[in-house]
């Protein structure tokens, strides 16, 4: 597959606050491609950037061999792009909105018609559309945004957080949309802050912090990062701080936390872990519930690249 | 919740089939899409069809500030408490009375003697305004002396002082207007027979006295011309004068006396109208004068003629065919001469057209002000509160020009304030009895010209402002001058000098006049160019600056 999107040293600056710090990257055509970072990271900024609603400070971002700076009205000829707000007009029907984002993509009277039905029925809005969008519960108008995105049948779909602020029925349906989207040929990159979301259904994930890369790649190889990196989790009968503090100074424990009623430990290696910690509970006394290792998730690749809680 | 429609059914199969395919063809996009600009109008017409509330307000706010007026301007003080000093008792004096009796502002209540008696009836408060008709008022006008009525008011009260002035005003003028014409109307007969006598006796026996033919022939010529000039003058002042005419006496006789008192006629300044009348009543005058000198030479050879003459008959024969058609011609011209600019105290007030009233002269201020705050606040939506909603940010999204989504925003808006405004000049008419003078297609033709700087500018506000409520604090500056200074509210001539040097700087002072002059005075658009011209060089910059802060950039 040949790369339909490039970004090479791209920056964003607003005023002395820099957004996006000379990122580069590509994206494949067909495939799902997730930005993921906790808010403020960039990811929106970049999007704006590619779809031509901000101009870089520096670098350049290229879609289909066209830069997105100077050829901005022939790449939004082919790009569809789900805001992260709702962005319709609240004071027309859903069947208006589209028809208004139809003419003004080009399409005829007959395309709408057909194209708005289809697109109405497959977000399950064909019997709603002839009320105020304004008056749309969240997930419906989310739906309606993804329709009217999908009105001029774009090659790339750019999708801001399509998910946030959903009940979690909406989310799958719309996670679903996005995979039959991509099914039927539409490159999509798609941001969140959703770790499960992200290794769900995104071929290619990138991780942003901080308007830099922190990471890229699929989320195998991303969790590979910290291969060597082990969570055990303890749960004792009674937990002190004690035994934390003591639990730290121990040479092969990277980190110890008390979360919940466990204790979080991070170790190098595998090797004979188990039986050093059962001998050293055994000689303090302490009363061991059960001891078991943890398989790394995205959260955890994100939390030893960023230092910090997604949800922050 | 979606039914994700992957396989199954035939219909959703064939959806499949025609849906899947993916968009890869670039658009090329026009600078200007017509098809688009139809969009974007139809969509604002249908956002706006939806907010009753809007349409509502749109429409009652100017309707309520025309009421406003039209109330203020039918409750002008009426039968204000007034005392007459009369000074003078001749038919002309009384006549003046009579008329300010008739008059719905006045109520006389004392006629006294001395202003003495006036000022202490004042001070008690039993009256709010004095007028005085001062002595042989009559006397002093048939000789030439300049005189004048004279109204007292007690100031404290601004809209009694204000309307009583108007009023006494008013029907001052009336007189003078009507003095004068009866004066021209003497004029012009005077003239009228020395012409014909000239023309009676320069055929005749003066023949043979052939000299003296030759200097009355170029008279004859300057008081024909004379008389045309001053009928002209008869006809306009004439047209002029208020449908009810006052019954005043008839001061000049038809004698020949010959009047020497000169007065010169007083007019408000910037009276053009008038000034040009004046001007063919000097002209006319000079006529005359020549008219005259050519006659005196006439006589003086007619007198060296006598003087040849040695027989008895002879002698009869001058007398009856030089000497005394001479003196009578010599009588006509001098009178005629004499008695053109003779006294008028003119007191008149510029009108256009008859009977109008202060709220005819405002409506138009309030329609280009009505467009100008709708126009404006009207573009907080339609770009500052889209670029917010993030409705604006989807267009941008779309291969759609700047050019096509301003023109698509500021067409809508144009022909949104003409359809209001044209409601607005309905509801004049229908409501406050506006008399249209002009065409109404000229009126449209300023409206949407007008429409059209206010809208721009409006999208220029809207444009910068990163929100509604910077839309508003920032349009606050920029519509209360207007407000202000269009005349609607306050009178731009009793301001400050600097505050009317800023009214030249606003579309609305030109508005204002163009619509005025079509609207009230009947102008066509070619007298009313000056004003619209500057409107359209305020479009031409506007838009300009429209498509510089008009950005795609959504930062």
């Amino acid at each position: 597959m040949k790369n339909i999107i490039e970004i090479k040293n791209l920056t964003k600056k607003f005023g002395n606050f820099t957004a996006v710090n000379n990122i580069s990257l590509s994206i494949k055509e067909g495939e799902i491609f997730g930005f993921l970072g906790p808010n403020g990271a960039g990811k929106t900024t970049t999007i704006n950037m590619l779809t031509t609603l901000i101009r870089p400070t520096s670098g350049t971002a290229v879609i289909d061999n066209n830069d997105t700076f100077t050829q901005g009205s022939r790449i939004r000829s082919i790009i569809g792009v789900v805001p992260q707000s709702f962005s319709l007009f609240p004071e027309l029907t859903a069947q208006e909105n589209l028809s208004y984002i139809g003419r003004l993509y080009g399409l005829t009277a007959a395309q709408i018609n057909e194209r708005s039905e289809y697109l109405l029925n497959t977000v399950s809005l064909s019997e709603h559309k002839d009320r105020i969008a304004g008056n749309y519960s969240g997930g419906m108008k989310q739906r309606l945004s993804l329709a009217a995105s999908l009105m001029s049948n774009p090659r790339i779909l750019f999708m801001d957080e399509p998910t946030t602020g959903l009940d979690p029925q909406s989310r799958i349906s719309m996670r679903e949309l996005t995979k039959l989207l991509n099914k039927q040929g539409m490159t999509i990159v798609y941001t969140t802050h959703d770790m499960d979301e992200a290794e769900k259904i995104c071929d290619t994930i990138t991780i942003m912090d901080n308007g830099r890369i922190a990471a890229s790649g699929t989320s195998e190889e991303l969790k590979r990062m910290i291969a060597d990196h082990h969570t055990i989790e303890v749960e004792l009968e009674v937990i002190t701080k004690e035994i934390i503090a003591e639990l730290k100074k121990l040479p092969y424990v990277i980190s110890a936390e008390h979360t919940g009623e466990l204790i979080e430990l991070k170790v190098k290696g595998r090797e004979g872990v188990f039986y050093k910690l059962s001998d050293f509970f055994h000689r303090k006394n302490e009363k061991v519930v059960e001891i078991k290792f943890r398989e790394p998730t995205l959260e955890d690749v994100f939390i030893h690249l960023t230092k910090k809680d997604l949800r922050d | 919740m979606p039914r994700i429609i992957t396989k199954k059914s035939p219909e959703a199969s064939h959806n499949q089939v025609s849906h899947n395919r993916i968009n890869n063809i670039y658009e090329q996009e026009k600078l200007i899409d017509f098809k688009k600009v139809l969009a974007i109008m139809q969509k604002n017409l249908t956002v706006m069809s939806r907010d009753k509330i809007r349409w509502v307000f749109l429409l009652l706010f100017p309707i309520l500030m025309i009421g406003i007026f039209g109330y203020v301007s039918g409750n002008m003080p009426k039968h204000i408490s007034t005392a007459v000093v009369a000074y003078d008792n001749s038919e002309l004096s009384l006549a003046i009375e009579q008329q300010i009796y008739n008059n719905p502002t006045f109520a006389i209540r004392h006629i006294v003697s001395t202003e003495g008696e006036a000022r202490n009836l004042l001070d008690s408060g039993e009256v709010r305004v004095i007028i005085e008709i001062p002595p042989h008022l009559e006397e002093d006008i048939n000789n030439g002396v300049q005189t004048g009525i004279t109204v007292i008011v007690d100031e404290s009260d601004s809209s009694v002082s204000g309307t009583a002035q108007q009023a006494l005003s008013a029907i001052v003028t009336q007189v003078a207007k009507q003095i004068s014409l009866q004066k021209i109307s003497y004029y012009q007969q005077s003239v009228a027979a020395a012409a014909q006598k000239l023309q009676m006796y320069s055929g005749q026996q003066i023949n043979q006295y052939g000299l003296i033919a030759s200097s009355l022939a170029p008279a004859q010529a300057y008081l024909l011309q004379s008389k045309k000039l001053t009928d002209e003058f008869a006809d306009n002042l004439l047209s002029s004068l208020a449908p009810t005419t006052i019954s005043i006496p008839t001061i000049f006789q038809n004698n020949s006396e010959i009047n020497t008192n000169y007065v010169l006629i007083s007019y408000p300044p910037g009276y053009d109208a008038i000034q040009a009348q004046i001007a063919l009543l000097q002209q006319s005058s000079g006529m005359v004068s020549s008219a005259a000198a050519n006659v005196q030479t006439a006589r003086s050879l007619a007198l060296q003629a006598g003087q040849q003459v040695s027989s008895l008959q002879d002698y009869n024969s001058y007398e009856q065919n030089v000497a005394k058609p001479m003196d009578e011609i010599h009588i006509f011209t001098y009178t005629s001469a004499n008695n053109l600019l003779t006294p008028l105290v003119y007191q008149a007030k510029p009108a256009y057209g008859t009977g109008k009233r202060a709220i005819d002269f405002l409506i138009p201020s309030i329609i280009a002000l009505t467009i100008f705050q709708g126009a404006v606040m009207g573009m907080g939506r339609a770009v500052a509160g889209e670029k917010r909603e993030g409705s604006l940010t989807r267009v941008f999204l779309t291969p759609t020009s700047n050019v096509t989504i301003i023109i698509g925003t500021l067409l809508f808006y144009i022909i949104f304030e003409l359809l209001r405004s044209s409601f607005l000049v309905l509801v004049s008419v229908l409501l406050f009895h506006i008399k249209i003078e002009g065409s109404l297609l000229a009126i449209g033709f300023i409206l949407i010209v007008y429409a059209a700087v206010a809208t721009a500018l409006g999208m220029v506000l809207s444009s910068v402002a990163k929100t509604e409520q910077q839309f508003m604090a920032m349009s606050m500056p920029v519509t209360m001058p207007s407000m202000f200074l269009s005349g609607a509210f306050f009178p731009v001539q009793a301001m400050p000098k600097f505050m009317q040097v800023l009214a030249n700087f606003l579309p609305i002072t030109y508005a204002g006049d163009a619509l005025r002059g079509v609207m009230i005075k009947g102008f066509s658009l070619s007298m009313v160019a000056y004003p619209l011209a500057i409107l359209f060089v305020f479009l031409a910059v506007i838009l300009g600056i429209v498509l510089m802060v008009f950005k795609r950039d959504i930062e």
